[in-house]
């Protein structure tokens, strides 16, 4: 089922169980200690079913775990209140996910996040309602970030909001509960197709399905039911085009393929009907009666709507977007569908791990990797043949590989993207890795915030085990290797890879000093390979294509391609692969479209929250490691969020800092307390209280926060701080004048009504804390004591009178 | 396996498995560190041991030692690190190393252990400890204008601590002993001063170098020593204390000669070929007197350089009213053993300099909420007066007043690594000046007493408790900047310590964890 409410469209599924009473059923605990062992590592799996069951970590339930197994209550107290996942209080009936990644901030999500508080009446410091109906709870990122500003009540995803669309969303959401809705039926479990000549891919990725994209799957399956054609509608995985999600290809072998894009369930049956004809006679007078049916329910609206949605691919934009793009680890995309073993190997799945299989000597694979010139594409670019290599010369018996999923910079969502839309190509290259470095062990690590991601690679290792290929033999090969999925707890800091290993081991994800590095002294003390997602998707390609055809794509010292989650203010947003060396205009300007009419290109963001800002006058930058941290930026995992002259960069240095600092694990003393010296300072000019050597205070400790930290967290934080510094130095001087030049920063700006005013008192009517008094045919006057600088005045001022000074 | 590398420029030899640190230590260098403790092996949470190595900055503790390293440890650059690990552990440092009273104390007199070693009925140990700080202790006790007690804590409550007339007890009582205490002298210097001028200035400097073990001797121009003292009236200060006071002096071993004015019976260049120093105290100078003292003036006063007390005659420093004017009787002594101080050095051929304050974090005001939690462990009482004004307290009386101190000065001072360091180092406590947390002092069952603003997170308990199997023990709360230490499941820190507690109190690099018995006899 799906509705477009205020142009917002609706996923319901259904609210998790009710938070238990006073009573706490131990029972629940006992079956889950049996399941998941005593030992202490289980600590954080124990937890995390405990969080799920009851909403929350009941004390009763807690110390009934210290009771019956071997974790400590110190562990227990310690892991459950480091990661973010974790409450120990009961929450409301129902949970609002606010995102604040980065997309999301520059689109407006704390006037989404204040609206929501003031209409749920939330009491300031608290974050549930007196009912205990609603909880609001921010998170780093959800990575929809093309959607942007999102929340998220419950499993249904909100996109494109405002503080405007607030109360109907809420209310929206109120009566489908009230009504009952029924859960859509899981595009998980899937029809498997038919040999159908034709078929319709619907992008089944989590941007796609927050935009409806899985309603609509079930409705277009369900309208080629009723049409009886002979049309296959299929589950593939992301497409890339975020900006027109939902996006619907029908192929049909020979021809052109037709693209559809914003389409909604309503269309479904027009859709099929425009393409297909039935199968035999009873097909054709179905398809007839409904038609007959179709133009009395119905007007012919549907059907111009469906044209409407009509997306030519030689349109210059869709080629612009796509024309670039070079697809390595993201092969095949918008093709696949992500859980059918046979697709994949139908596009050469596997046959990149049998060759090493098959090879004389697992040497020769790390040798081809390291010809390649691959590097890391977690952030900090170690070339991944080089830490194969030590990993492989390591002597211990045991030995682990570990797929790093933990992507947590708000921006960022090529690993959720992969992972979602090529579950099997990560494993092979995982499997690879464990081949060449001689692991019989491999985890996945993945944040719990990518539900979709984690169900797709425990359904795509269950279908792998099912046919024999993965455990004590790996394909046709005596090579053991057993693979596991361990999900994350919500902690930034567990994507830097000691930090992880803690986790893993369950312990509060606090960074080791490196010596000794993973690879030599890594899980349990054993040799450990860790690579990023992305890193290991390039890996099947490589072996398939060789290094040199690898070797060819990029610059000379980043080879390959990378890809890019491209969002913020710009007009085609999405999921990119380019090859490296493309420089940061090709992807605002050629790819992304620029930004929004009559906004100025101002700046890109890479990196996130360890990255930096390039200003628009050094956009020739091409895109490669080490150009990247010469204009004070890094590769970082590949988030690139766009902004135009609406940014205060004052305000987005603030906004990174914020989030580090709120991630820091806390361990050493620069990155503990040295980050939140810096968010002081910037705080302070945020608010038109800046000091006249706040600037060179800020300046010198960024530098001994980076000099001093422990990890790679605190050793970057400050480079969003320091490269807005560098490019913009002006505008923290403006702040410290008490002027923010983008009018972005609420205590240092005024909304004045001009004498455009003409008295419709919509200003008046919108206003949430009734700041403007409402003078029908008058001037309207904001009271600047009660204004919250919400901006709802301006969006909804038909005259353009409002104005911010 | 022994291998070598540099620090510092300098070979050393190393074997495999050992620390930088361990390595620089037994090179003789002073690496601080907060969060090291060999049983419970590199923590890395503190990073004030930072060395550089390979163009990094590395903790030294955690980083091993491979040969041919390059190490650079004690350097500005490094050194600017660490201070300011120091200065930002200080930033989120809830606590007052030193009483508000003892940092206002111009003499700097440790109050609260007096305070202490008063309520404990300790008389003999409170003599000393005010023995120690103030010169002519008696006078001070009845005519300081006492600026502690505008500083006292209490004062915001229910009226300060009456400082100045305990400290009047203890000196009555000194008194009324056969022979009054005297403070701790170093052995003798070899190296002898002459003072001029016996005035509260002149006084307090010749009791400083006496004690410092220098041959002493004290000129006056009048019959009797004191200068102004003597125009006190007898109501404020009897004679008889003044002389008691002045009666030690000798007993010091200082020389006095009364009845030699300088300029008359005696030359400066006389005085500087017969003494190692020259101290001029002489009060006010007046015109006429001015070029019978030798000395060039600035003004109407003798020439001195503020910073080091010395005048442009060669061996020659001046002090007290002669250089600048000096209202009260405290600042005047403690303008005395300043000079003392600057002689002190010159004598032992260091850099002469005035002596610095000595460091404190400061906690600034504290809000009624906070103030109840130090006055959870005190005496409720309010201000006592003497039920006789003349006599002073009685002990009964000085009992229940030492009593009201609210203990605001740390237990750790003077025990606490942080504060060591951040001297050692120079830090400044208030360089990132910030919103501070509020004030939390925990009194545990079994006398621990756990300050949570003292906590610099180091892990030193935690990992104790770990090694030592406590059944609860003790465990970091949170992420972040709001990483707590607390026991687990909600529960007292002193139930995490059944084990470990004096293990763990001693081994808290600062004042977070606690005895809460303030056992006067050990301070």
């Amino acid at each position: 089922m799906i509705t477009e409410v205020n142009g917002v469209s609706l996923e319901v599924k259904a609210a998790p169980a009710p938070a238990a009473g006073t009573e706490v059923d131990l029972a629940f605990v006992d079956r889950t200690i049996a399941r998941l062992g005593r030992a202490p590592d289980t600590v954080i799996p124990v937890l995390q079913a405990i969080q799920e069951h009851f909403g929350y970590l009941p004390q009763e339930a807690l110390q009934h775990v210290c009771r019956s197994t071997d974790i400590t209550p110190a562990a227990i107290t310690g892991v459950s209140s480091f990661y973010d996942m974790f409450r120990h209080q009961p929450v409301g009936k129902y949970i609002v996910r606010v995102c604040r990644g980065t997309a999301c901030h520059v689109t407006g999500a704390e006037r989404v996040e204040d609206a929501l508080r003031r209409r749920l009446r939330i009491p300031a410091g608290d974050d549930t309602d007196p009912d205990r109906e609603f909880t609001v709870e921010p998170v780093a990122c959800l990575g929809c970030c093309t959607l942007a500003p999102v929340v998220k009540i419950d499993e249904t995803t909100f996109g494109h909001t405002t503080a405007e669309k607030v109360p109907g969303i809420i209310q929206d959401f109120l009566a489908r509960m009230a009504a009952g809705d029924e859960a859509p039926t899981s595009t998980e479990t899937i029809h498997r197709p038919r040999n159908g000549r034709t078929e319709i891919h619907v992008g089944l990725g989590s941007c796609c399905m927050a935009k409806g994209s899985d309603r609509l799957f079930h409705a277009l399956q369900e309208g080629a039911r009723q049409t009886g054609t002979d049309v296959v509608v299929k589950r593939v995985g992301c497409v890339g085009m975020c900006h027109r999600t939902p996006l619907v290809e029908v192929a049909t072998a020979g021809k052109r393929s037709a693209f559809y894009a914003g389409l909604t369930p309503a269309h479904a049956r027009a859709l099929v009907q425009r393409h297909f004809r039935p199968r035999g006679f009873f097909g054709h007078v179905s398809r007839l009666w409904t038609r007959a049916l179709d133009s009395v329910l119905t007007d012919q609206q549907v059907d111009d709507q469906v044209q409407d949605c009509a997306l030519d691919v030689r349109e210059p934009g869709v080629l612009a977007f796509l024309g670039k793009q070079i697809h390595i680890a993201t092969e095949h995309f918008g093709r696949l569908d992500p859980l059918s073993l046979d697709e994949y190997l139908a596009h050469d799945g596997f046959t990149a791990l049998r060759q090493c299989l098959g090879a004389p000597d697992p040497q020769a694979i790390v040798g081809a990797i390291e010809q390649s010139g691959l590097r890391g594409r977690g952030g900090a670019g170690f070339p991944t043949g080089r830490k194969w290599r030590v990993v492989r010369q390591q002597t211990d018996d045991t030995k682990y590989v570990i797929c790093n999923g933990d992507e947590g910079d708000p921006g960022a969502f090529m690993d959720r993207m992969i992972l979602e839309s090529f579950p099997f190509r990560v494993i092979e290259g995982m499997a690879i890795a464990a081949v060449a470095i001689g692991a019989h062990e491999g985890i996945f690590y993945i944040r719990h915030e990518y539900p979709l991601a984690v169900r797709r690679v425990r359904a795509a290792l269950a279908e792998l085990e099912k046919r024999g290929w993965l455990g004590e033999r790996l394909l046709e090969a005596a090579y053991p290797l057993r693979l596991t999925v361990k999900e994350g707890a919500g902690a930034f800091v567990c994507g830097e890879e000691t930090a992880l290993i803690e986790s893993l081991e369950g312990r509060r994800g606090m960074p080791r000093l490196r010596p000794p590095f993973p690879a030599e002294s890594g899980l349990w003390a054993k040799p450990t390979l860790i690579n990023n997602v992305e890193t290991l998707a390039m890996v099947p390609w490589i072996v398939r294509h060789g290094p040199e055809r690898f070797a060819t794509l990029g610059t000379a010292t980043s080879k390959g391609t990378k890809v890019f989650a491209l969002a913020g203010q710009i007009r085609r947003g999405g999921l990119i692969e380019i090859p490296m060396g493309t420089t940061v205009r090709e992807i605002v300007e050629d790819i992304g479209g620029g930004v929004k009419e009559g906004r100025r290109f101002k700046a890109v963001q890479i990196g996130g929250p360890s990255g930096g800002c390039v200003p628009a006058r050094l956009a020739d930058t091409p895109v490669d490691y080490e150009s990247l941290r010469e204009v004070g930026a890094i590769m970082g995992s590949g988030g690139l969020v766009v902004l135009d002259d609406s940014a205060c960069m004052v305000d987005i240095a603030r906004y990174f800092l914020q989030f580090t600092q709120d991630q820091s694990c806390g361990k050493c003393t620069f990155c503990r307390i040295g980050t939140k010296r810096m968010l002081d300072i910037l705080d302070r000019l945020c608010a038109g209280k800046g000091q006249k050597q706040d600037l060179a205070a800020l300046e010198q400790l960024a530098a001994q926060v980076s000099q001093g930290s422990l990890c790679g967290l605190g050793k970057t934080a400050p480079n969003p701080v320091l490269t807005t510094l560098r490019y913009y130095r002006h505008e923290y001087e403006a702040h410290l004048q008490g002027r923010c030049p983008a009018g972005k920063c609420s205590a240092l700006i005024q909304y004045r009504i001009t004498a455009d005013c003409t008295g419709c008192t919509l200003c008046a009517q919108h206003c949430p804390v009734d700041a403007i008094p409402m003078v029908p045919y008058q001037r309207h006057a904001i009271n600047l004591d009660l204004c919250t600088r919400c901006d709802s005045c301006r969006q909804v001022c038909p005259h353009h009178a409002v104005q911010v000074s | 396996m022994s291998f070598t590398l540099t620090i510092d420029g300098r070979p050393v030899q190393a074997t495999e498995g050992e620390s930088l640190l361990q390595v620089a230590r037994r090179l003789g260098l002073d690496i601080p560190t907060l969060c090291y403790l060999e049983k419970c092996g590199p923590l890395n949470t503190c990073l004030v041991c930072l060395v550089k190595t390979d163009g990094r900055m590395v903790p030294s503790c955690g980083t091993p030692a491979r040969p041919g390293m390059i190490v650079e440890s004690e350097t500005e650059e490094v050194h600017a690190a660490r201070r300011t690990a120091l200065e930002l552990l200080f930033s989120d440092h809830v606590g007052d190393c030193l009483s508000p009273c003892h940092r206002l104390c111009p003499l700097g007199l440790n109050i609260p252990v007096m305070l202490r070693q008063i309520e404990a009925q300790q008389t003999q140990a409170a003599i000393l400890t005010v023995r120690q700080a103030l010169p002519l202790a008696g006078v001070l006790g009845r005519l300081c204008h006492h600026p502690c007690e505008q500083g006292c804590r209490r004062g915001n409550w229910d009226g300060p601590a009456a400082i100045r007339d305990l400290e009047r007890f203890v000196t009555d009582r000194d008194r009324e002993q056969p022979q009054p205490s005297l403070p701790p002298q170093q052995p003798p210097s070899g190296r002898s001063l002459v003072i001029v001028g016996a005035g509260p200035t002149g006084l307090a400097a010749a009791h400083a170098l006496a004690r410092a073990g220098h041959a002493v001797t004290l000129l006056d121009r009048h019959a009797q020593l004191g200068g102004t003292l003597r125009g006190v009236p007898e109501s404020d200060l009897p004679a008889v204390v003044l002389e008691a006071e002045l009666a030690l002096l000798p007993r010091l071993g200082i020389a006095l000669q009364p009845g030699v004015e300088l300029g008359r019976h005696v030359t400066l260049p006389e005085l500087a070929e017969r003494f190692d120093a020259v101290l001029l105290t002489v009060g006010e100078v007046a015109p006429a007197d001015a070029p019978t003292l030798g000395v060039p003036l600035a003004g109407a006063n003798l020439k001195t350089d503020p910073n080091t007390c010395q005048t442009p005659v060669p061996k020659t420093f001046a002090a007290g009213a002669a250089v600048k004017p000096v209202k009260q009787l405290v600042r005047a002594m403690s303008e005395g053993r300043a000079a003392a101080e600057c002689v002190d050095r010159s004598l032992r051929g260091q850099p002469v300099c005035r002596p610095e304050k000595p460091f404190s974090s400061v906690m600034g005001r504290l809000d009624p909420a906070e103030l109840r939690q130090f006055l959870l462990a005190t005496s409720s009482a309010s201000r006592v007066s003497p039920c006789d004004r003349c006599a002073g307290f009685s002990p009964p009386e000085a009992t229940c007043e030492a009593a009201r101190c609210l203990h605001c000065d740390c237990r750790s001072s003077g025990n606490c690594v942080l504060q060591h360091y951040a001297q050692v180092y120079g830090a400044d406590a208030n360089r990132f000046r910030a919103d501070r947390r509020p004030f939390e002092q925990h009194l545990q069952p079994g006398g621990v007493i756990f300050e949570p603003g003292k906590c610099i997170r180091c892990g030193i308990c935690v990992k104790l408790t770990e090694l030592a199997a406590e059944p609860l023990g003790l465990t970091f709360v949170g992420r972040g900047f709001d990483v707590q230490l607390a026991a687990p499941m909600n529960r007292a820190i002193a139930e995490g310590l059944q084990k470990v507690a004096e293990e763990c109190v001693q081994q808290c690099p600062t004042g977070a964890l606690a005895f809460a018995d303030p056992s006067a006899s050990r301070a």
